[in-house]
C-alpha cells in the first residue's frame, strides 16, 4: 500500500488521509479566535496557522449569555476572503444543517465546539459523509475516540473557554495522557475491558495503545492566556494551541499573538521563552474556573 | 570507516516529525552499505542548522514559517544554506513555496521566501480544503533510484496527497541573483538574491499530474497564466528539490530514499562546503 493505512476513519480512508492530513499541517502552530477580517489580518501578521471564525469570542459569550450559534457566513466570508491561511468555523454540537451550511461556504475545518450553544442534547453529529474535516473537543480518552469514531479528524483537549485559566486544559490533557499511558501496556483482552469502561470503540483504543497517542492531531483549547501557558501545553504533550479570548481580550493583541507563535515553536526553549513573555503587555484580566458554578462551565458540554 | 551525515528537519511549524519517521524508515535501507550513518534532527536556530548537511523543509503554513524565521533570524542562514551553499535541500508544499524564487497568491502584504528554485509557485493553486485530493503519480525518477529491487517497487505509482496545495506555475530562466522580470508581475513577490553569482543548473520537471477532472481543468485553466507548467507538482534544480504533494503523509520511503541517495552524491561530489568530519 502506498497511501496510509485508514488509520481511524472508518468510512472512507481516502477521504480521512486528506482530512487529518490538513491537521498535521497545522502541528507546531497557533490557531486563533477572531471576529473580524481585521483581526484575522492580525492573526495571520502575527503567524497563526489558521484562524477560528467566530461572532463573539468565549469571554464575551460568557458575559452576554443568551443562545450561541453559528456565525454569520456573510462574515465568514469576508475573513475567507481576507486572508490565505486556513479559516475554521464553528457549528453547534449536534447542530448538522449549520454544519452543511459551513461547508458550502468552503470552510476548511469545522468545530463542532460546546462553546456555542448545544442543538442536540444526545448526538453529535455524523462527521464522516461531510468532505470537510472537523475537529472537536475532549476532557479524556473516552470522549476523544467517540469523536474520532463520528469522524473526527483532530481533537483538541478541552479547558474552560473564556477564562484565560489554564488549569482545566491542563487536568484534561493529563488526563488523556495517563489514559493512554495505562492502555500502552495492556493486552487485548484488558484492551476490551478498558474500552467498555471508556465507553470508547476497541479498534481505535487499539490503535490508539499501538501509537501510544491519540490516532489524529490533538491541540490544546481553552484557557490559554500566555506564551507561558502555550508552552505549557505543548510540553504536555499537545501538538499545537488553539488561542481565543486570550489574544483579543488582551492589553495588545498584535505582541501577544506573536509572541504566543514563537513561544509553541521553541516550547522547550526557557532562554526564548523569557524573551517572548517580556514587555507584551496586560494579559486578559480572567476569571477563575475553581470559582465557578457548574452551570457556567462549557467544557463539560459534549456527550 | 563510515561516514556521518546530518539531515536537518526545519521544524519552525508543520509536519516535521513526520519527515523524520520516514528518513528513519528510509535510512535503514542503507544499512547494507554500510558506509554511511545518517542523523536526522530538528532545526529550529541558526546553529542547528549550520550542523546540517542537508535540510527538508516540510509542510506547513508557507506565512508562519517565513514569519518566524524572519523573527528568529533564521531566514538569511536558511537562503546561505540553499543558495549560497547549495547544500541539498527538499522542499514539500509550504517548503515548495519558501524555496521558490517567485510566488503569487500569497497573503496581502506579500511573504519572504528564500528562494533556490527558479519558478514562479501558485501558492493556492489547487484551492482550499474541500477541493485537496489524492492523485497516483507515476515518477520516473524512483525508477532509477534502486537496482537491487523488484521491478514493482520501483514502478508502482506514488500516492500523491495535496492539500491545499501550490503548484509550479512557471519554469523561470536561470539567472544569478533574483527575478527581476517577476517583480514587475502584479501580485507576485519574489525571493531577494544570495550569492553565487555564476547561473546554476537549469529547472528540471520531475513530476506533473495527468488525468484531472475536465471540471478541474476547466477552473484550473481559467486561472492559469501561463499554459506551459499548468500541473507541474515536483521540480529539480541542482542540490533543490520541491513538490508540492505530501511523501510525508504516507508510509512510502521510495522518495525519502532517494532524496538521501542524492544527498550522498552531492556530497561526495564536493558540492557541499560544509567540513564531514566537523558534522559528526
Amino acid at each position: 500500500m502506498t497511501s496510509s493505512k485508514p488509520s481511524a476513519s472508518t468510512n472512507d480512508p481516502t477521504k480521512f488521509t486528506i482530512k487529518s492530513g490538513l491537521a498535521k499541517m497545522l502541528k507546531g502552530g497557533v490557531i486563533m479566535d477572531v471576529i473580524n477580517a481585521e483581526q484575522a489580518r492580525i492573526a495571520e501578521e502575527a503567524g497563526a496557522c489558521a484562524v477560528m471564525a467566530l461572532e463573539r469570542v468565549p469571554a464575551d459569550i460568557r458575559a452576554q449569555g443568551g443562545v450561541a450559534r453559528m456565525s454569520d457566513p456573510h462574515m465568514i466570508k469576508e475573513i475567507m476572503d481576507t486572508v490565505t491561511i486556513p479559516v475554521m468555523a464553528k457549528a453547534r454540537i449536534g447542530h448538522f444543517v449549520e454544519c452543511q451550511i459551513l461547508e458550502a461556504l468552503g470552510v476548511d475545518y469545522i468545530d463542532e465546539s460546546e462553546v456555542l450553544t448545544p442543538a442536540d442534547t444526545v448526538h453529535h453529529v455524523e462527521k464522516h459523509p461531510f468532505k470537510v474535516p472537523f475537529v472537536c473537543g475532549c476532557r479524556n480518552l473516552g470522549e476523544a475516540l467517540r469523536r474520532i469514531d463520528e469522524g473526527a479528524a483532530m481533537i483538541r483537549t478541552k479547558g474552560e473557554a473564556g477564562t484565560g485559566d489554564v488549569v482545566e486544559a491542563v487536568k484534561h490533557i493529563r488526563t488523556v495522557s495517563s489514559e493512554i499511558n495505562r492502555a500502552s501496556g495492556m493486552s487485548d483482552m484488558e484492551l476490551r475491558v478498558f474500552a467498555k469502561e471508556l465507553n470508547a470503540p476497541f479498534h481505535l483504543l487499539k490503535e490508539t495503545a499501538e501509537q501510544g497517542r491519540l490516532p489524529v492531531v490533538n491541540f490544546a483549547a481553552g484557557g490559554v492566556a500566555t506564551p507561558a501557558d502555550a508552552a505549557l501545553m505543548m510540553q504536555l504533550g499537545c501538538d499545537g494551541v488553539f488561542v481565543g479570548s486570550g489574544i483579543f481580550k488582551s492589553g495588545d493583541a498584535t505582541k501577544r499573538a506573536r509572541a504566543i507563535v514563537e513561544a509553541v515553536t521553541h516550547f522547550r526553549d526557557p532562554k526564548i521563552l523569557a524573551e517572548v513573555s517580556s514587555g507584551i503587555g496586560e494579559a486578559m484580566v480572567g476569571l477563575n474556573v475553581e470559582k465557578m458554578p457548574n452551570g457556567e462551565r462549557l467544557a463539560g458540554r459534549g456527550w | 570507516m563510515s561516514k556521518h551525515l546530518t539531515v536537518g528537519v526545519l521544524a519552525l511549524q508543520g509536519a516535521f516529525h513526520e519527515h523524520i519517521k520516514l528518513l528513519t524508515q528510509a535510512s535503514a535501507s542503507f544499512a547494507i552499505d554500510g558506509d554511511v550513518r545518517w542523523r536526522f534532527v530538528e532545526v529550529r536556530t541558526p546553529v542547528e542548522l549550520d550542523a546540517c548537511n542537508a535540510l527538508i523543509i516540510p509542510g506547513g503554513e508557507s506565512t508562519t514559517v517565513s514569519l518566524v524565521a524572519a523573527r528568529t533570524g533564521l531566514l538569511e542562514p536558511l537562503r546561505d544554506f540553499v543558495k549560497a551553499k547549495r547544500r541539498p535541500t527538499w522542499g514539500t508544499c509550504a517548503g515548495l513555496i519558501l524555496l521558490a524564487e517567485s510566488a503569487n497568491k500569497t497573503k496581502k502584504g506579500g511573504q519572504e521566501l528564500i528562494g533556490g528554485l527558479d519558478v514562479r509557485v501558485n501558492r493556492n493553486y489547487f484551492g482550499r480544503q474541500t477541493e485537496s485530493f489524492e492523485a497516483p503519480l507515476d515518477l520516473a525518477f524512483l525508477q532509477k533510484a534502486r537496482t537491487d529491487v523488484e521491478s514493482s517497487e520501483t514502478t508502482r505509482p506514488f500516492n500523491g496527497i495535496f492539500i491545499r496545495a501550490p503548484a509550479v506555475e512557471r519554469l523561470l530562466p536561470s539567472v544569478p541573483g533574483e527575478q527581476k522580470g517577476e517583480a514587475a508581475v502584479e501580485g507576485t513577490v519574489i525571493a531577494p538574491s544570495k550569492g553565487p553569482t555564476t547561473p546554476v543548473n537549469q529547472v528540471e520537471i520531475m513530476a506533473t499530474i495527468p488525468g484531472r477532472s475536465n471540471a478541474l481543468r476547466a477552473k484550473l485553466e481559467a486561472l492559469r497564466l501561463e499554459d506551459e507548467a499548468g500541473d507541474i507538482v515536483a521540480v529539480r534544480q541542482g542540490n533543490v528539490f520541491g513538490t508540492s504533494f505530501h511523501p510525508e503523509l504516507t508510509k512510502d520511503a521510495r522518495i525519502h530514499f532517494w532524496w538521501l541517495k542524492s544527498v550522498m552524491e552531492a556530497v561526495d561530489a564536493g558540492q557541499d562546503s560544509l567540513d564531514i568530519s566537523s558534522a559528526i
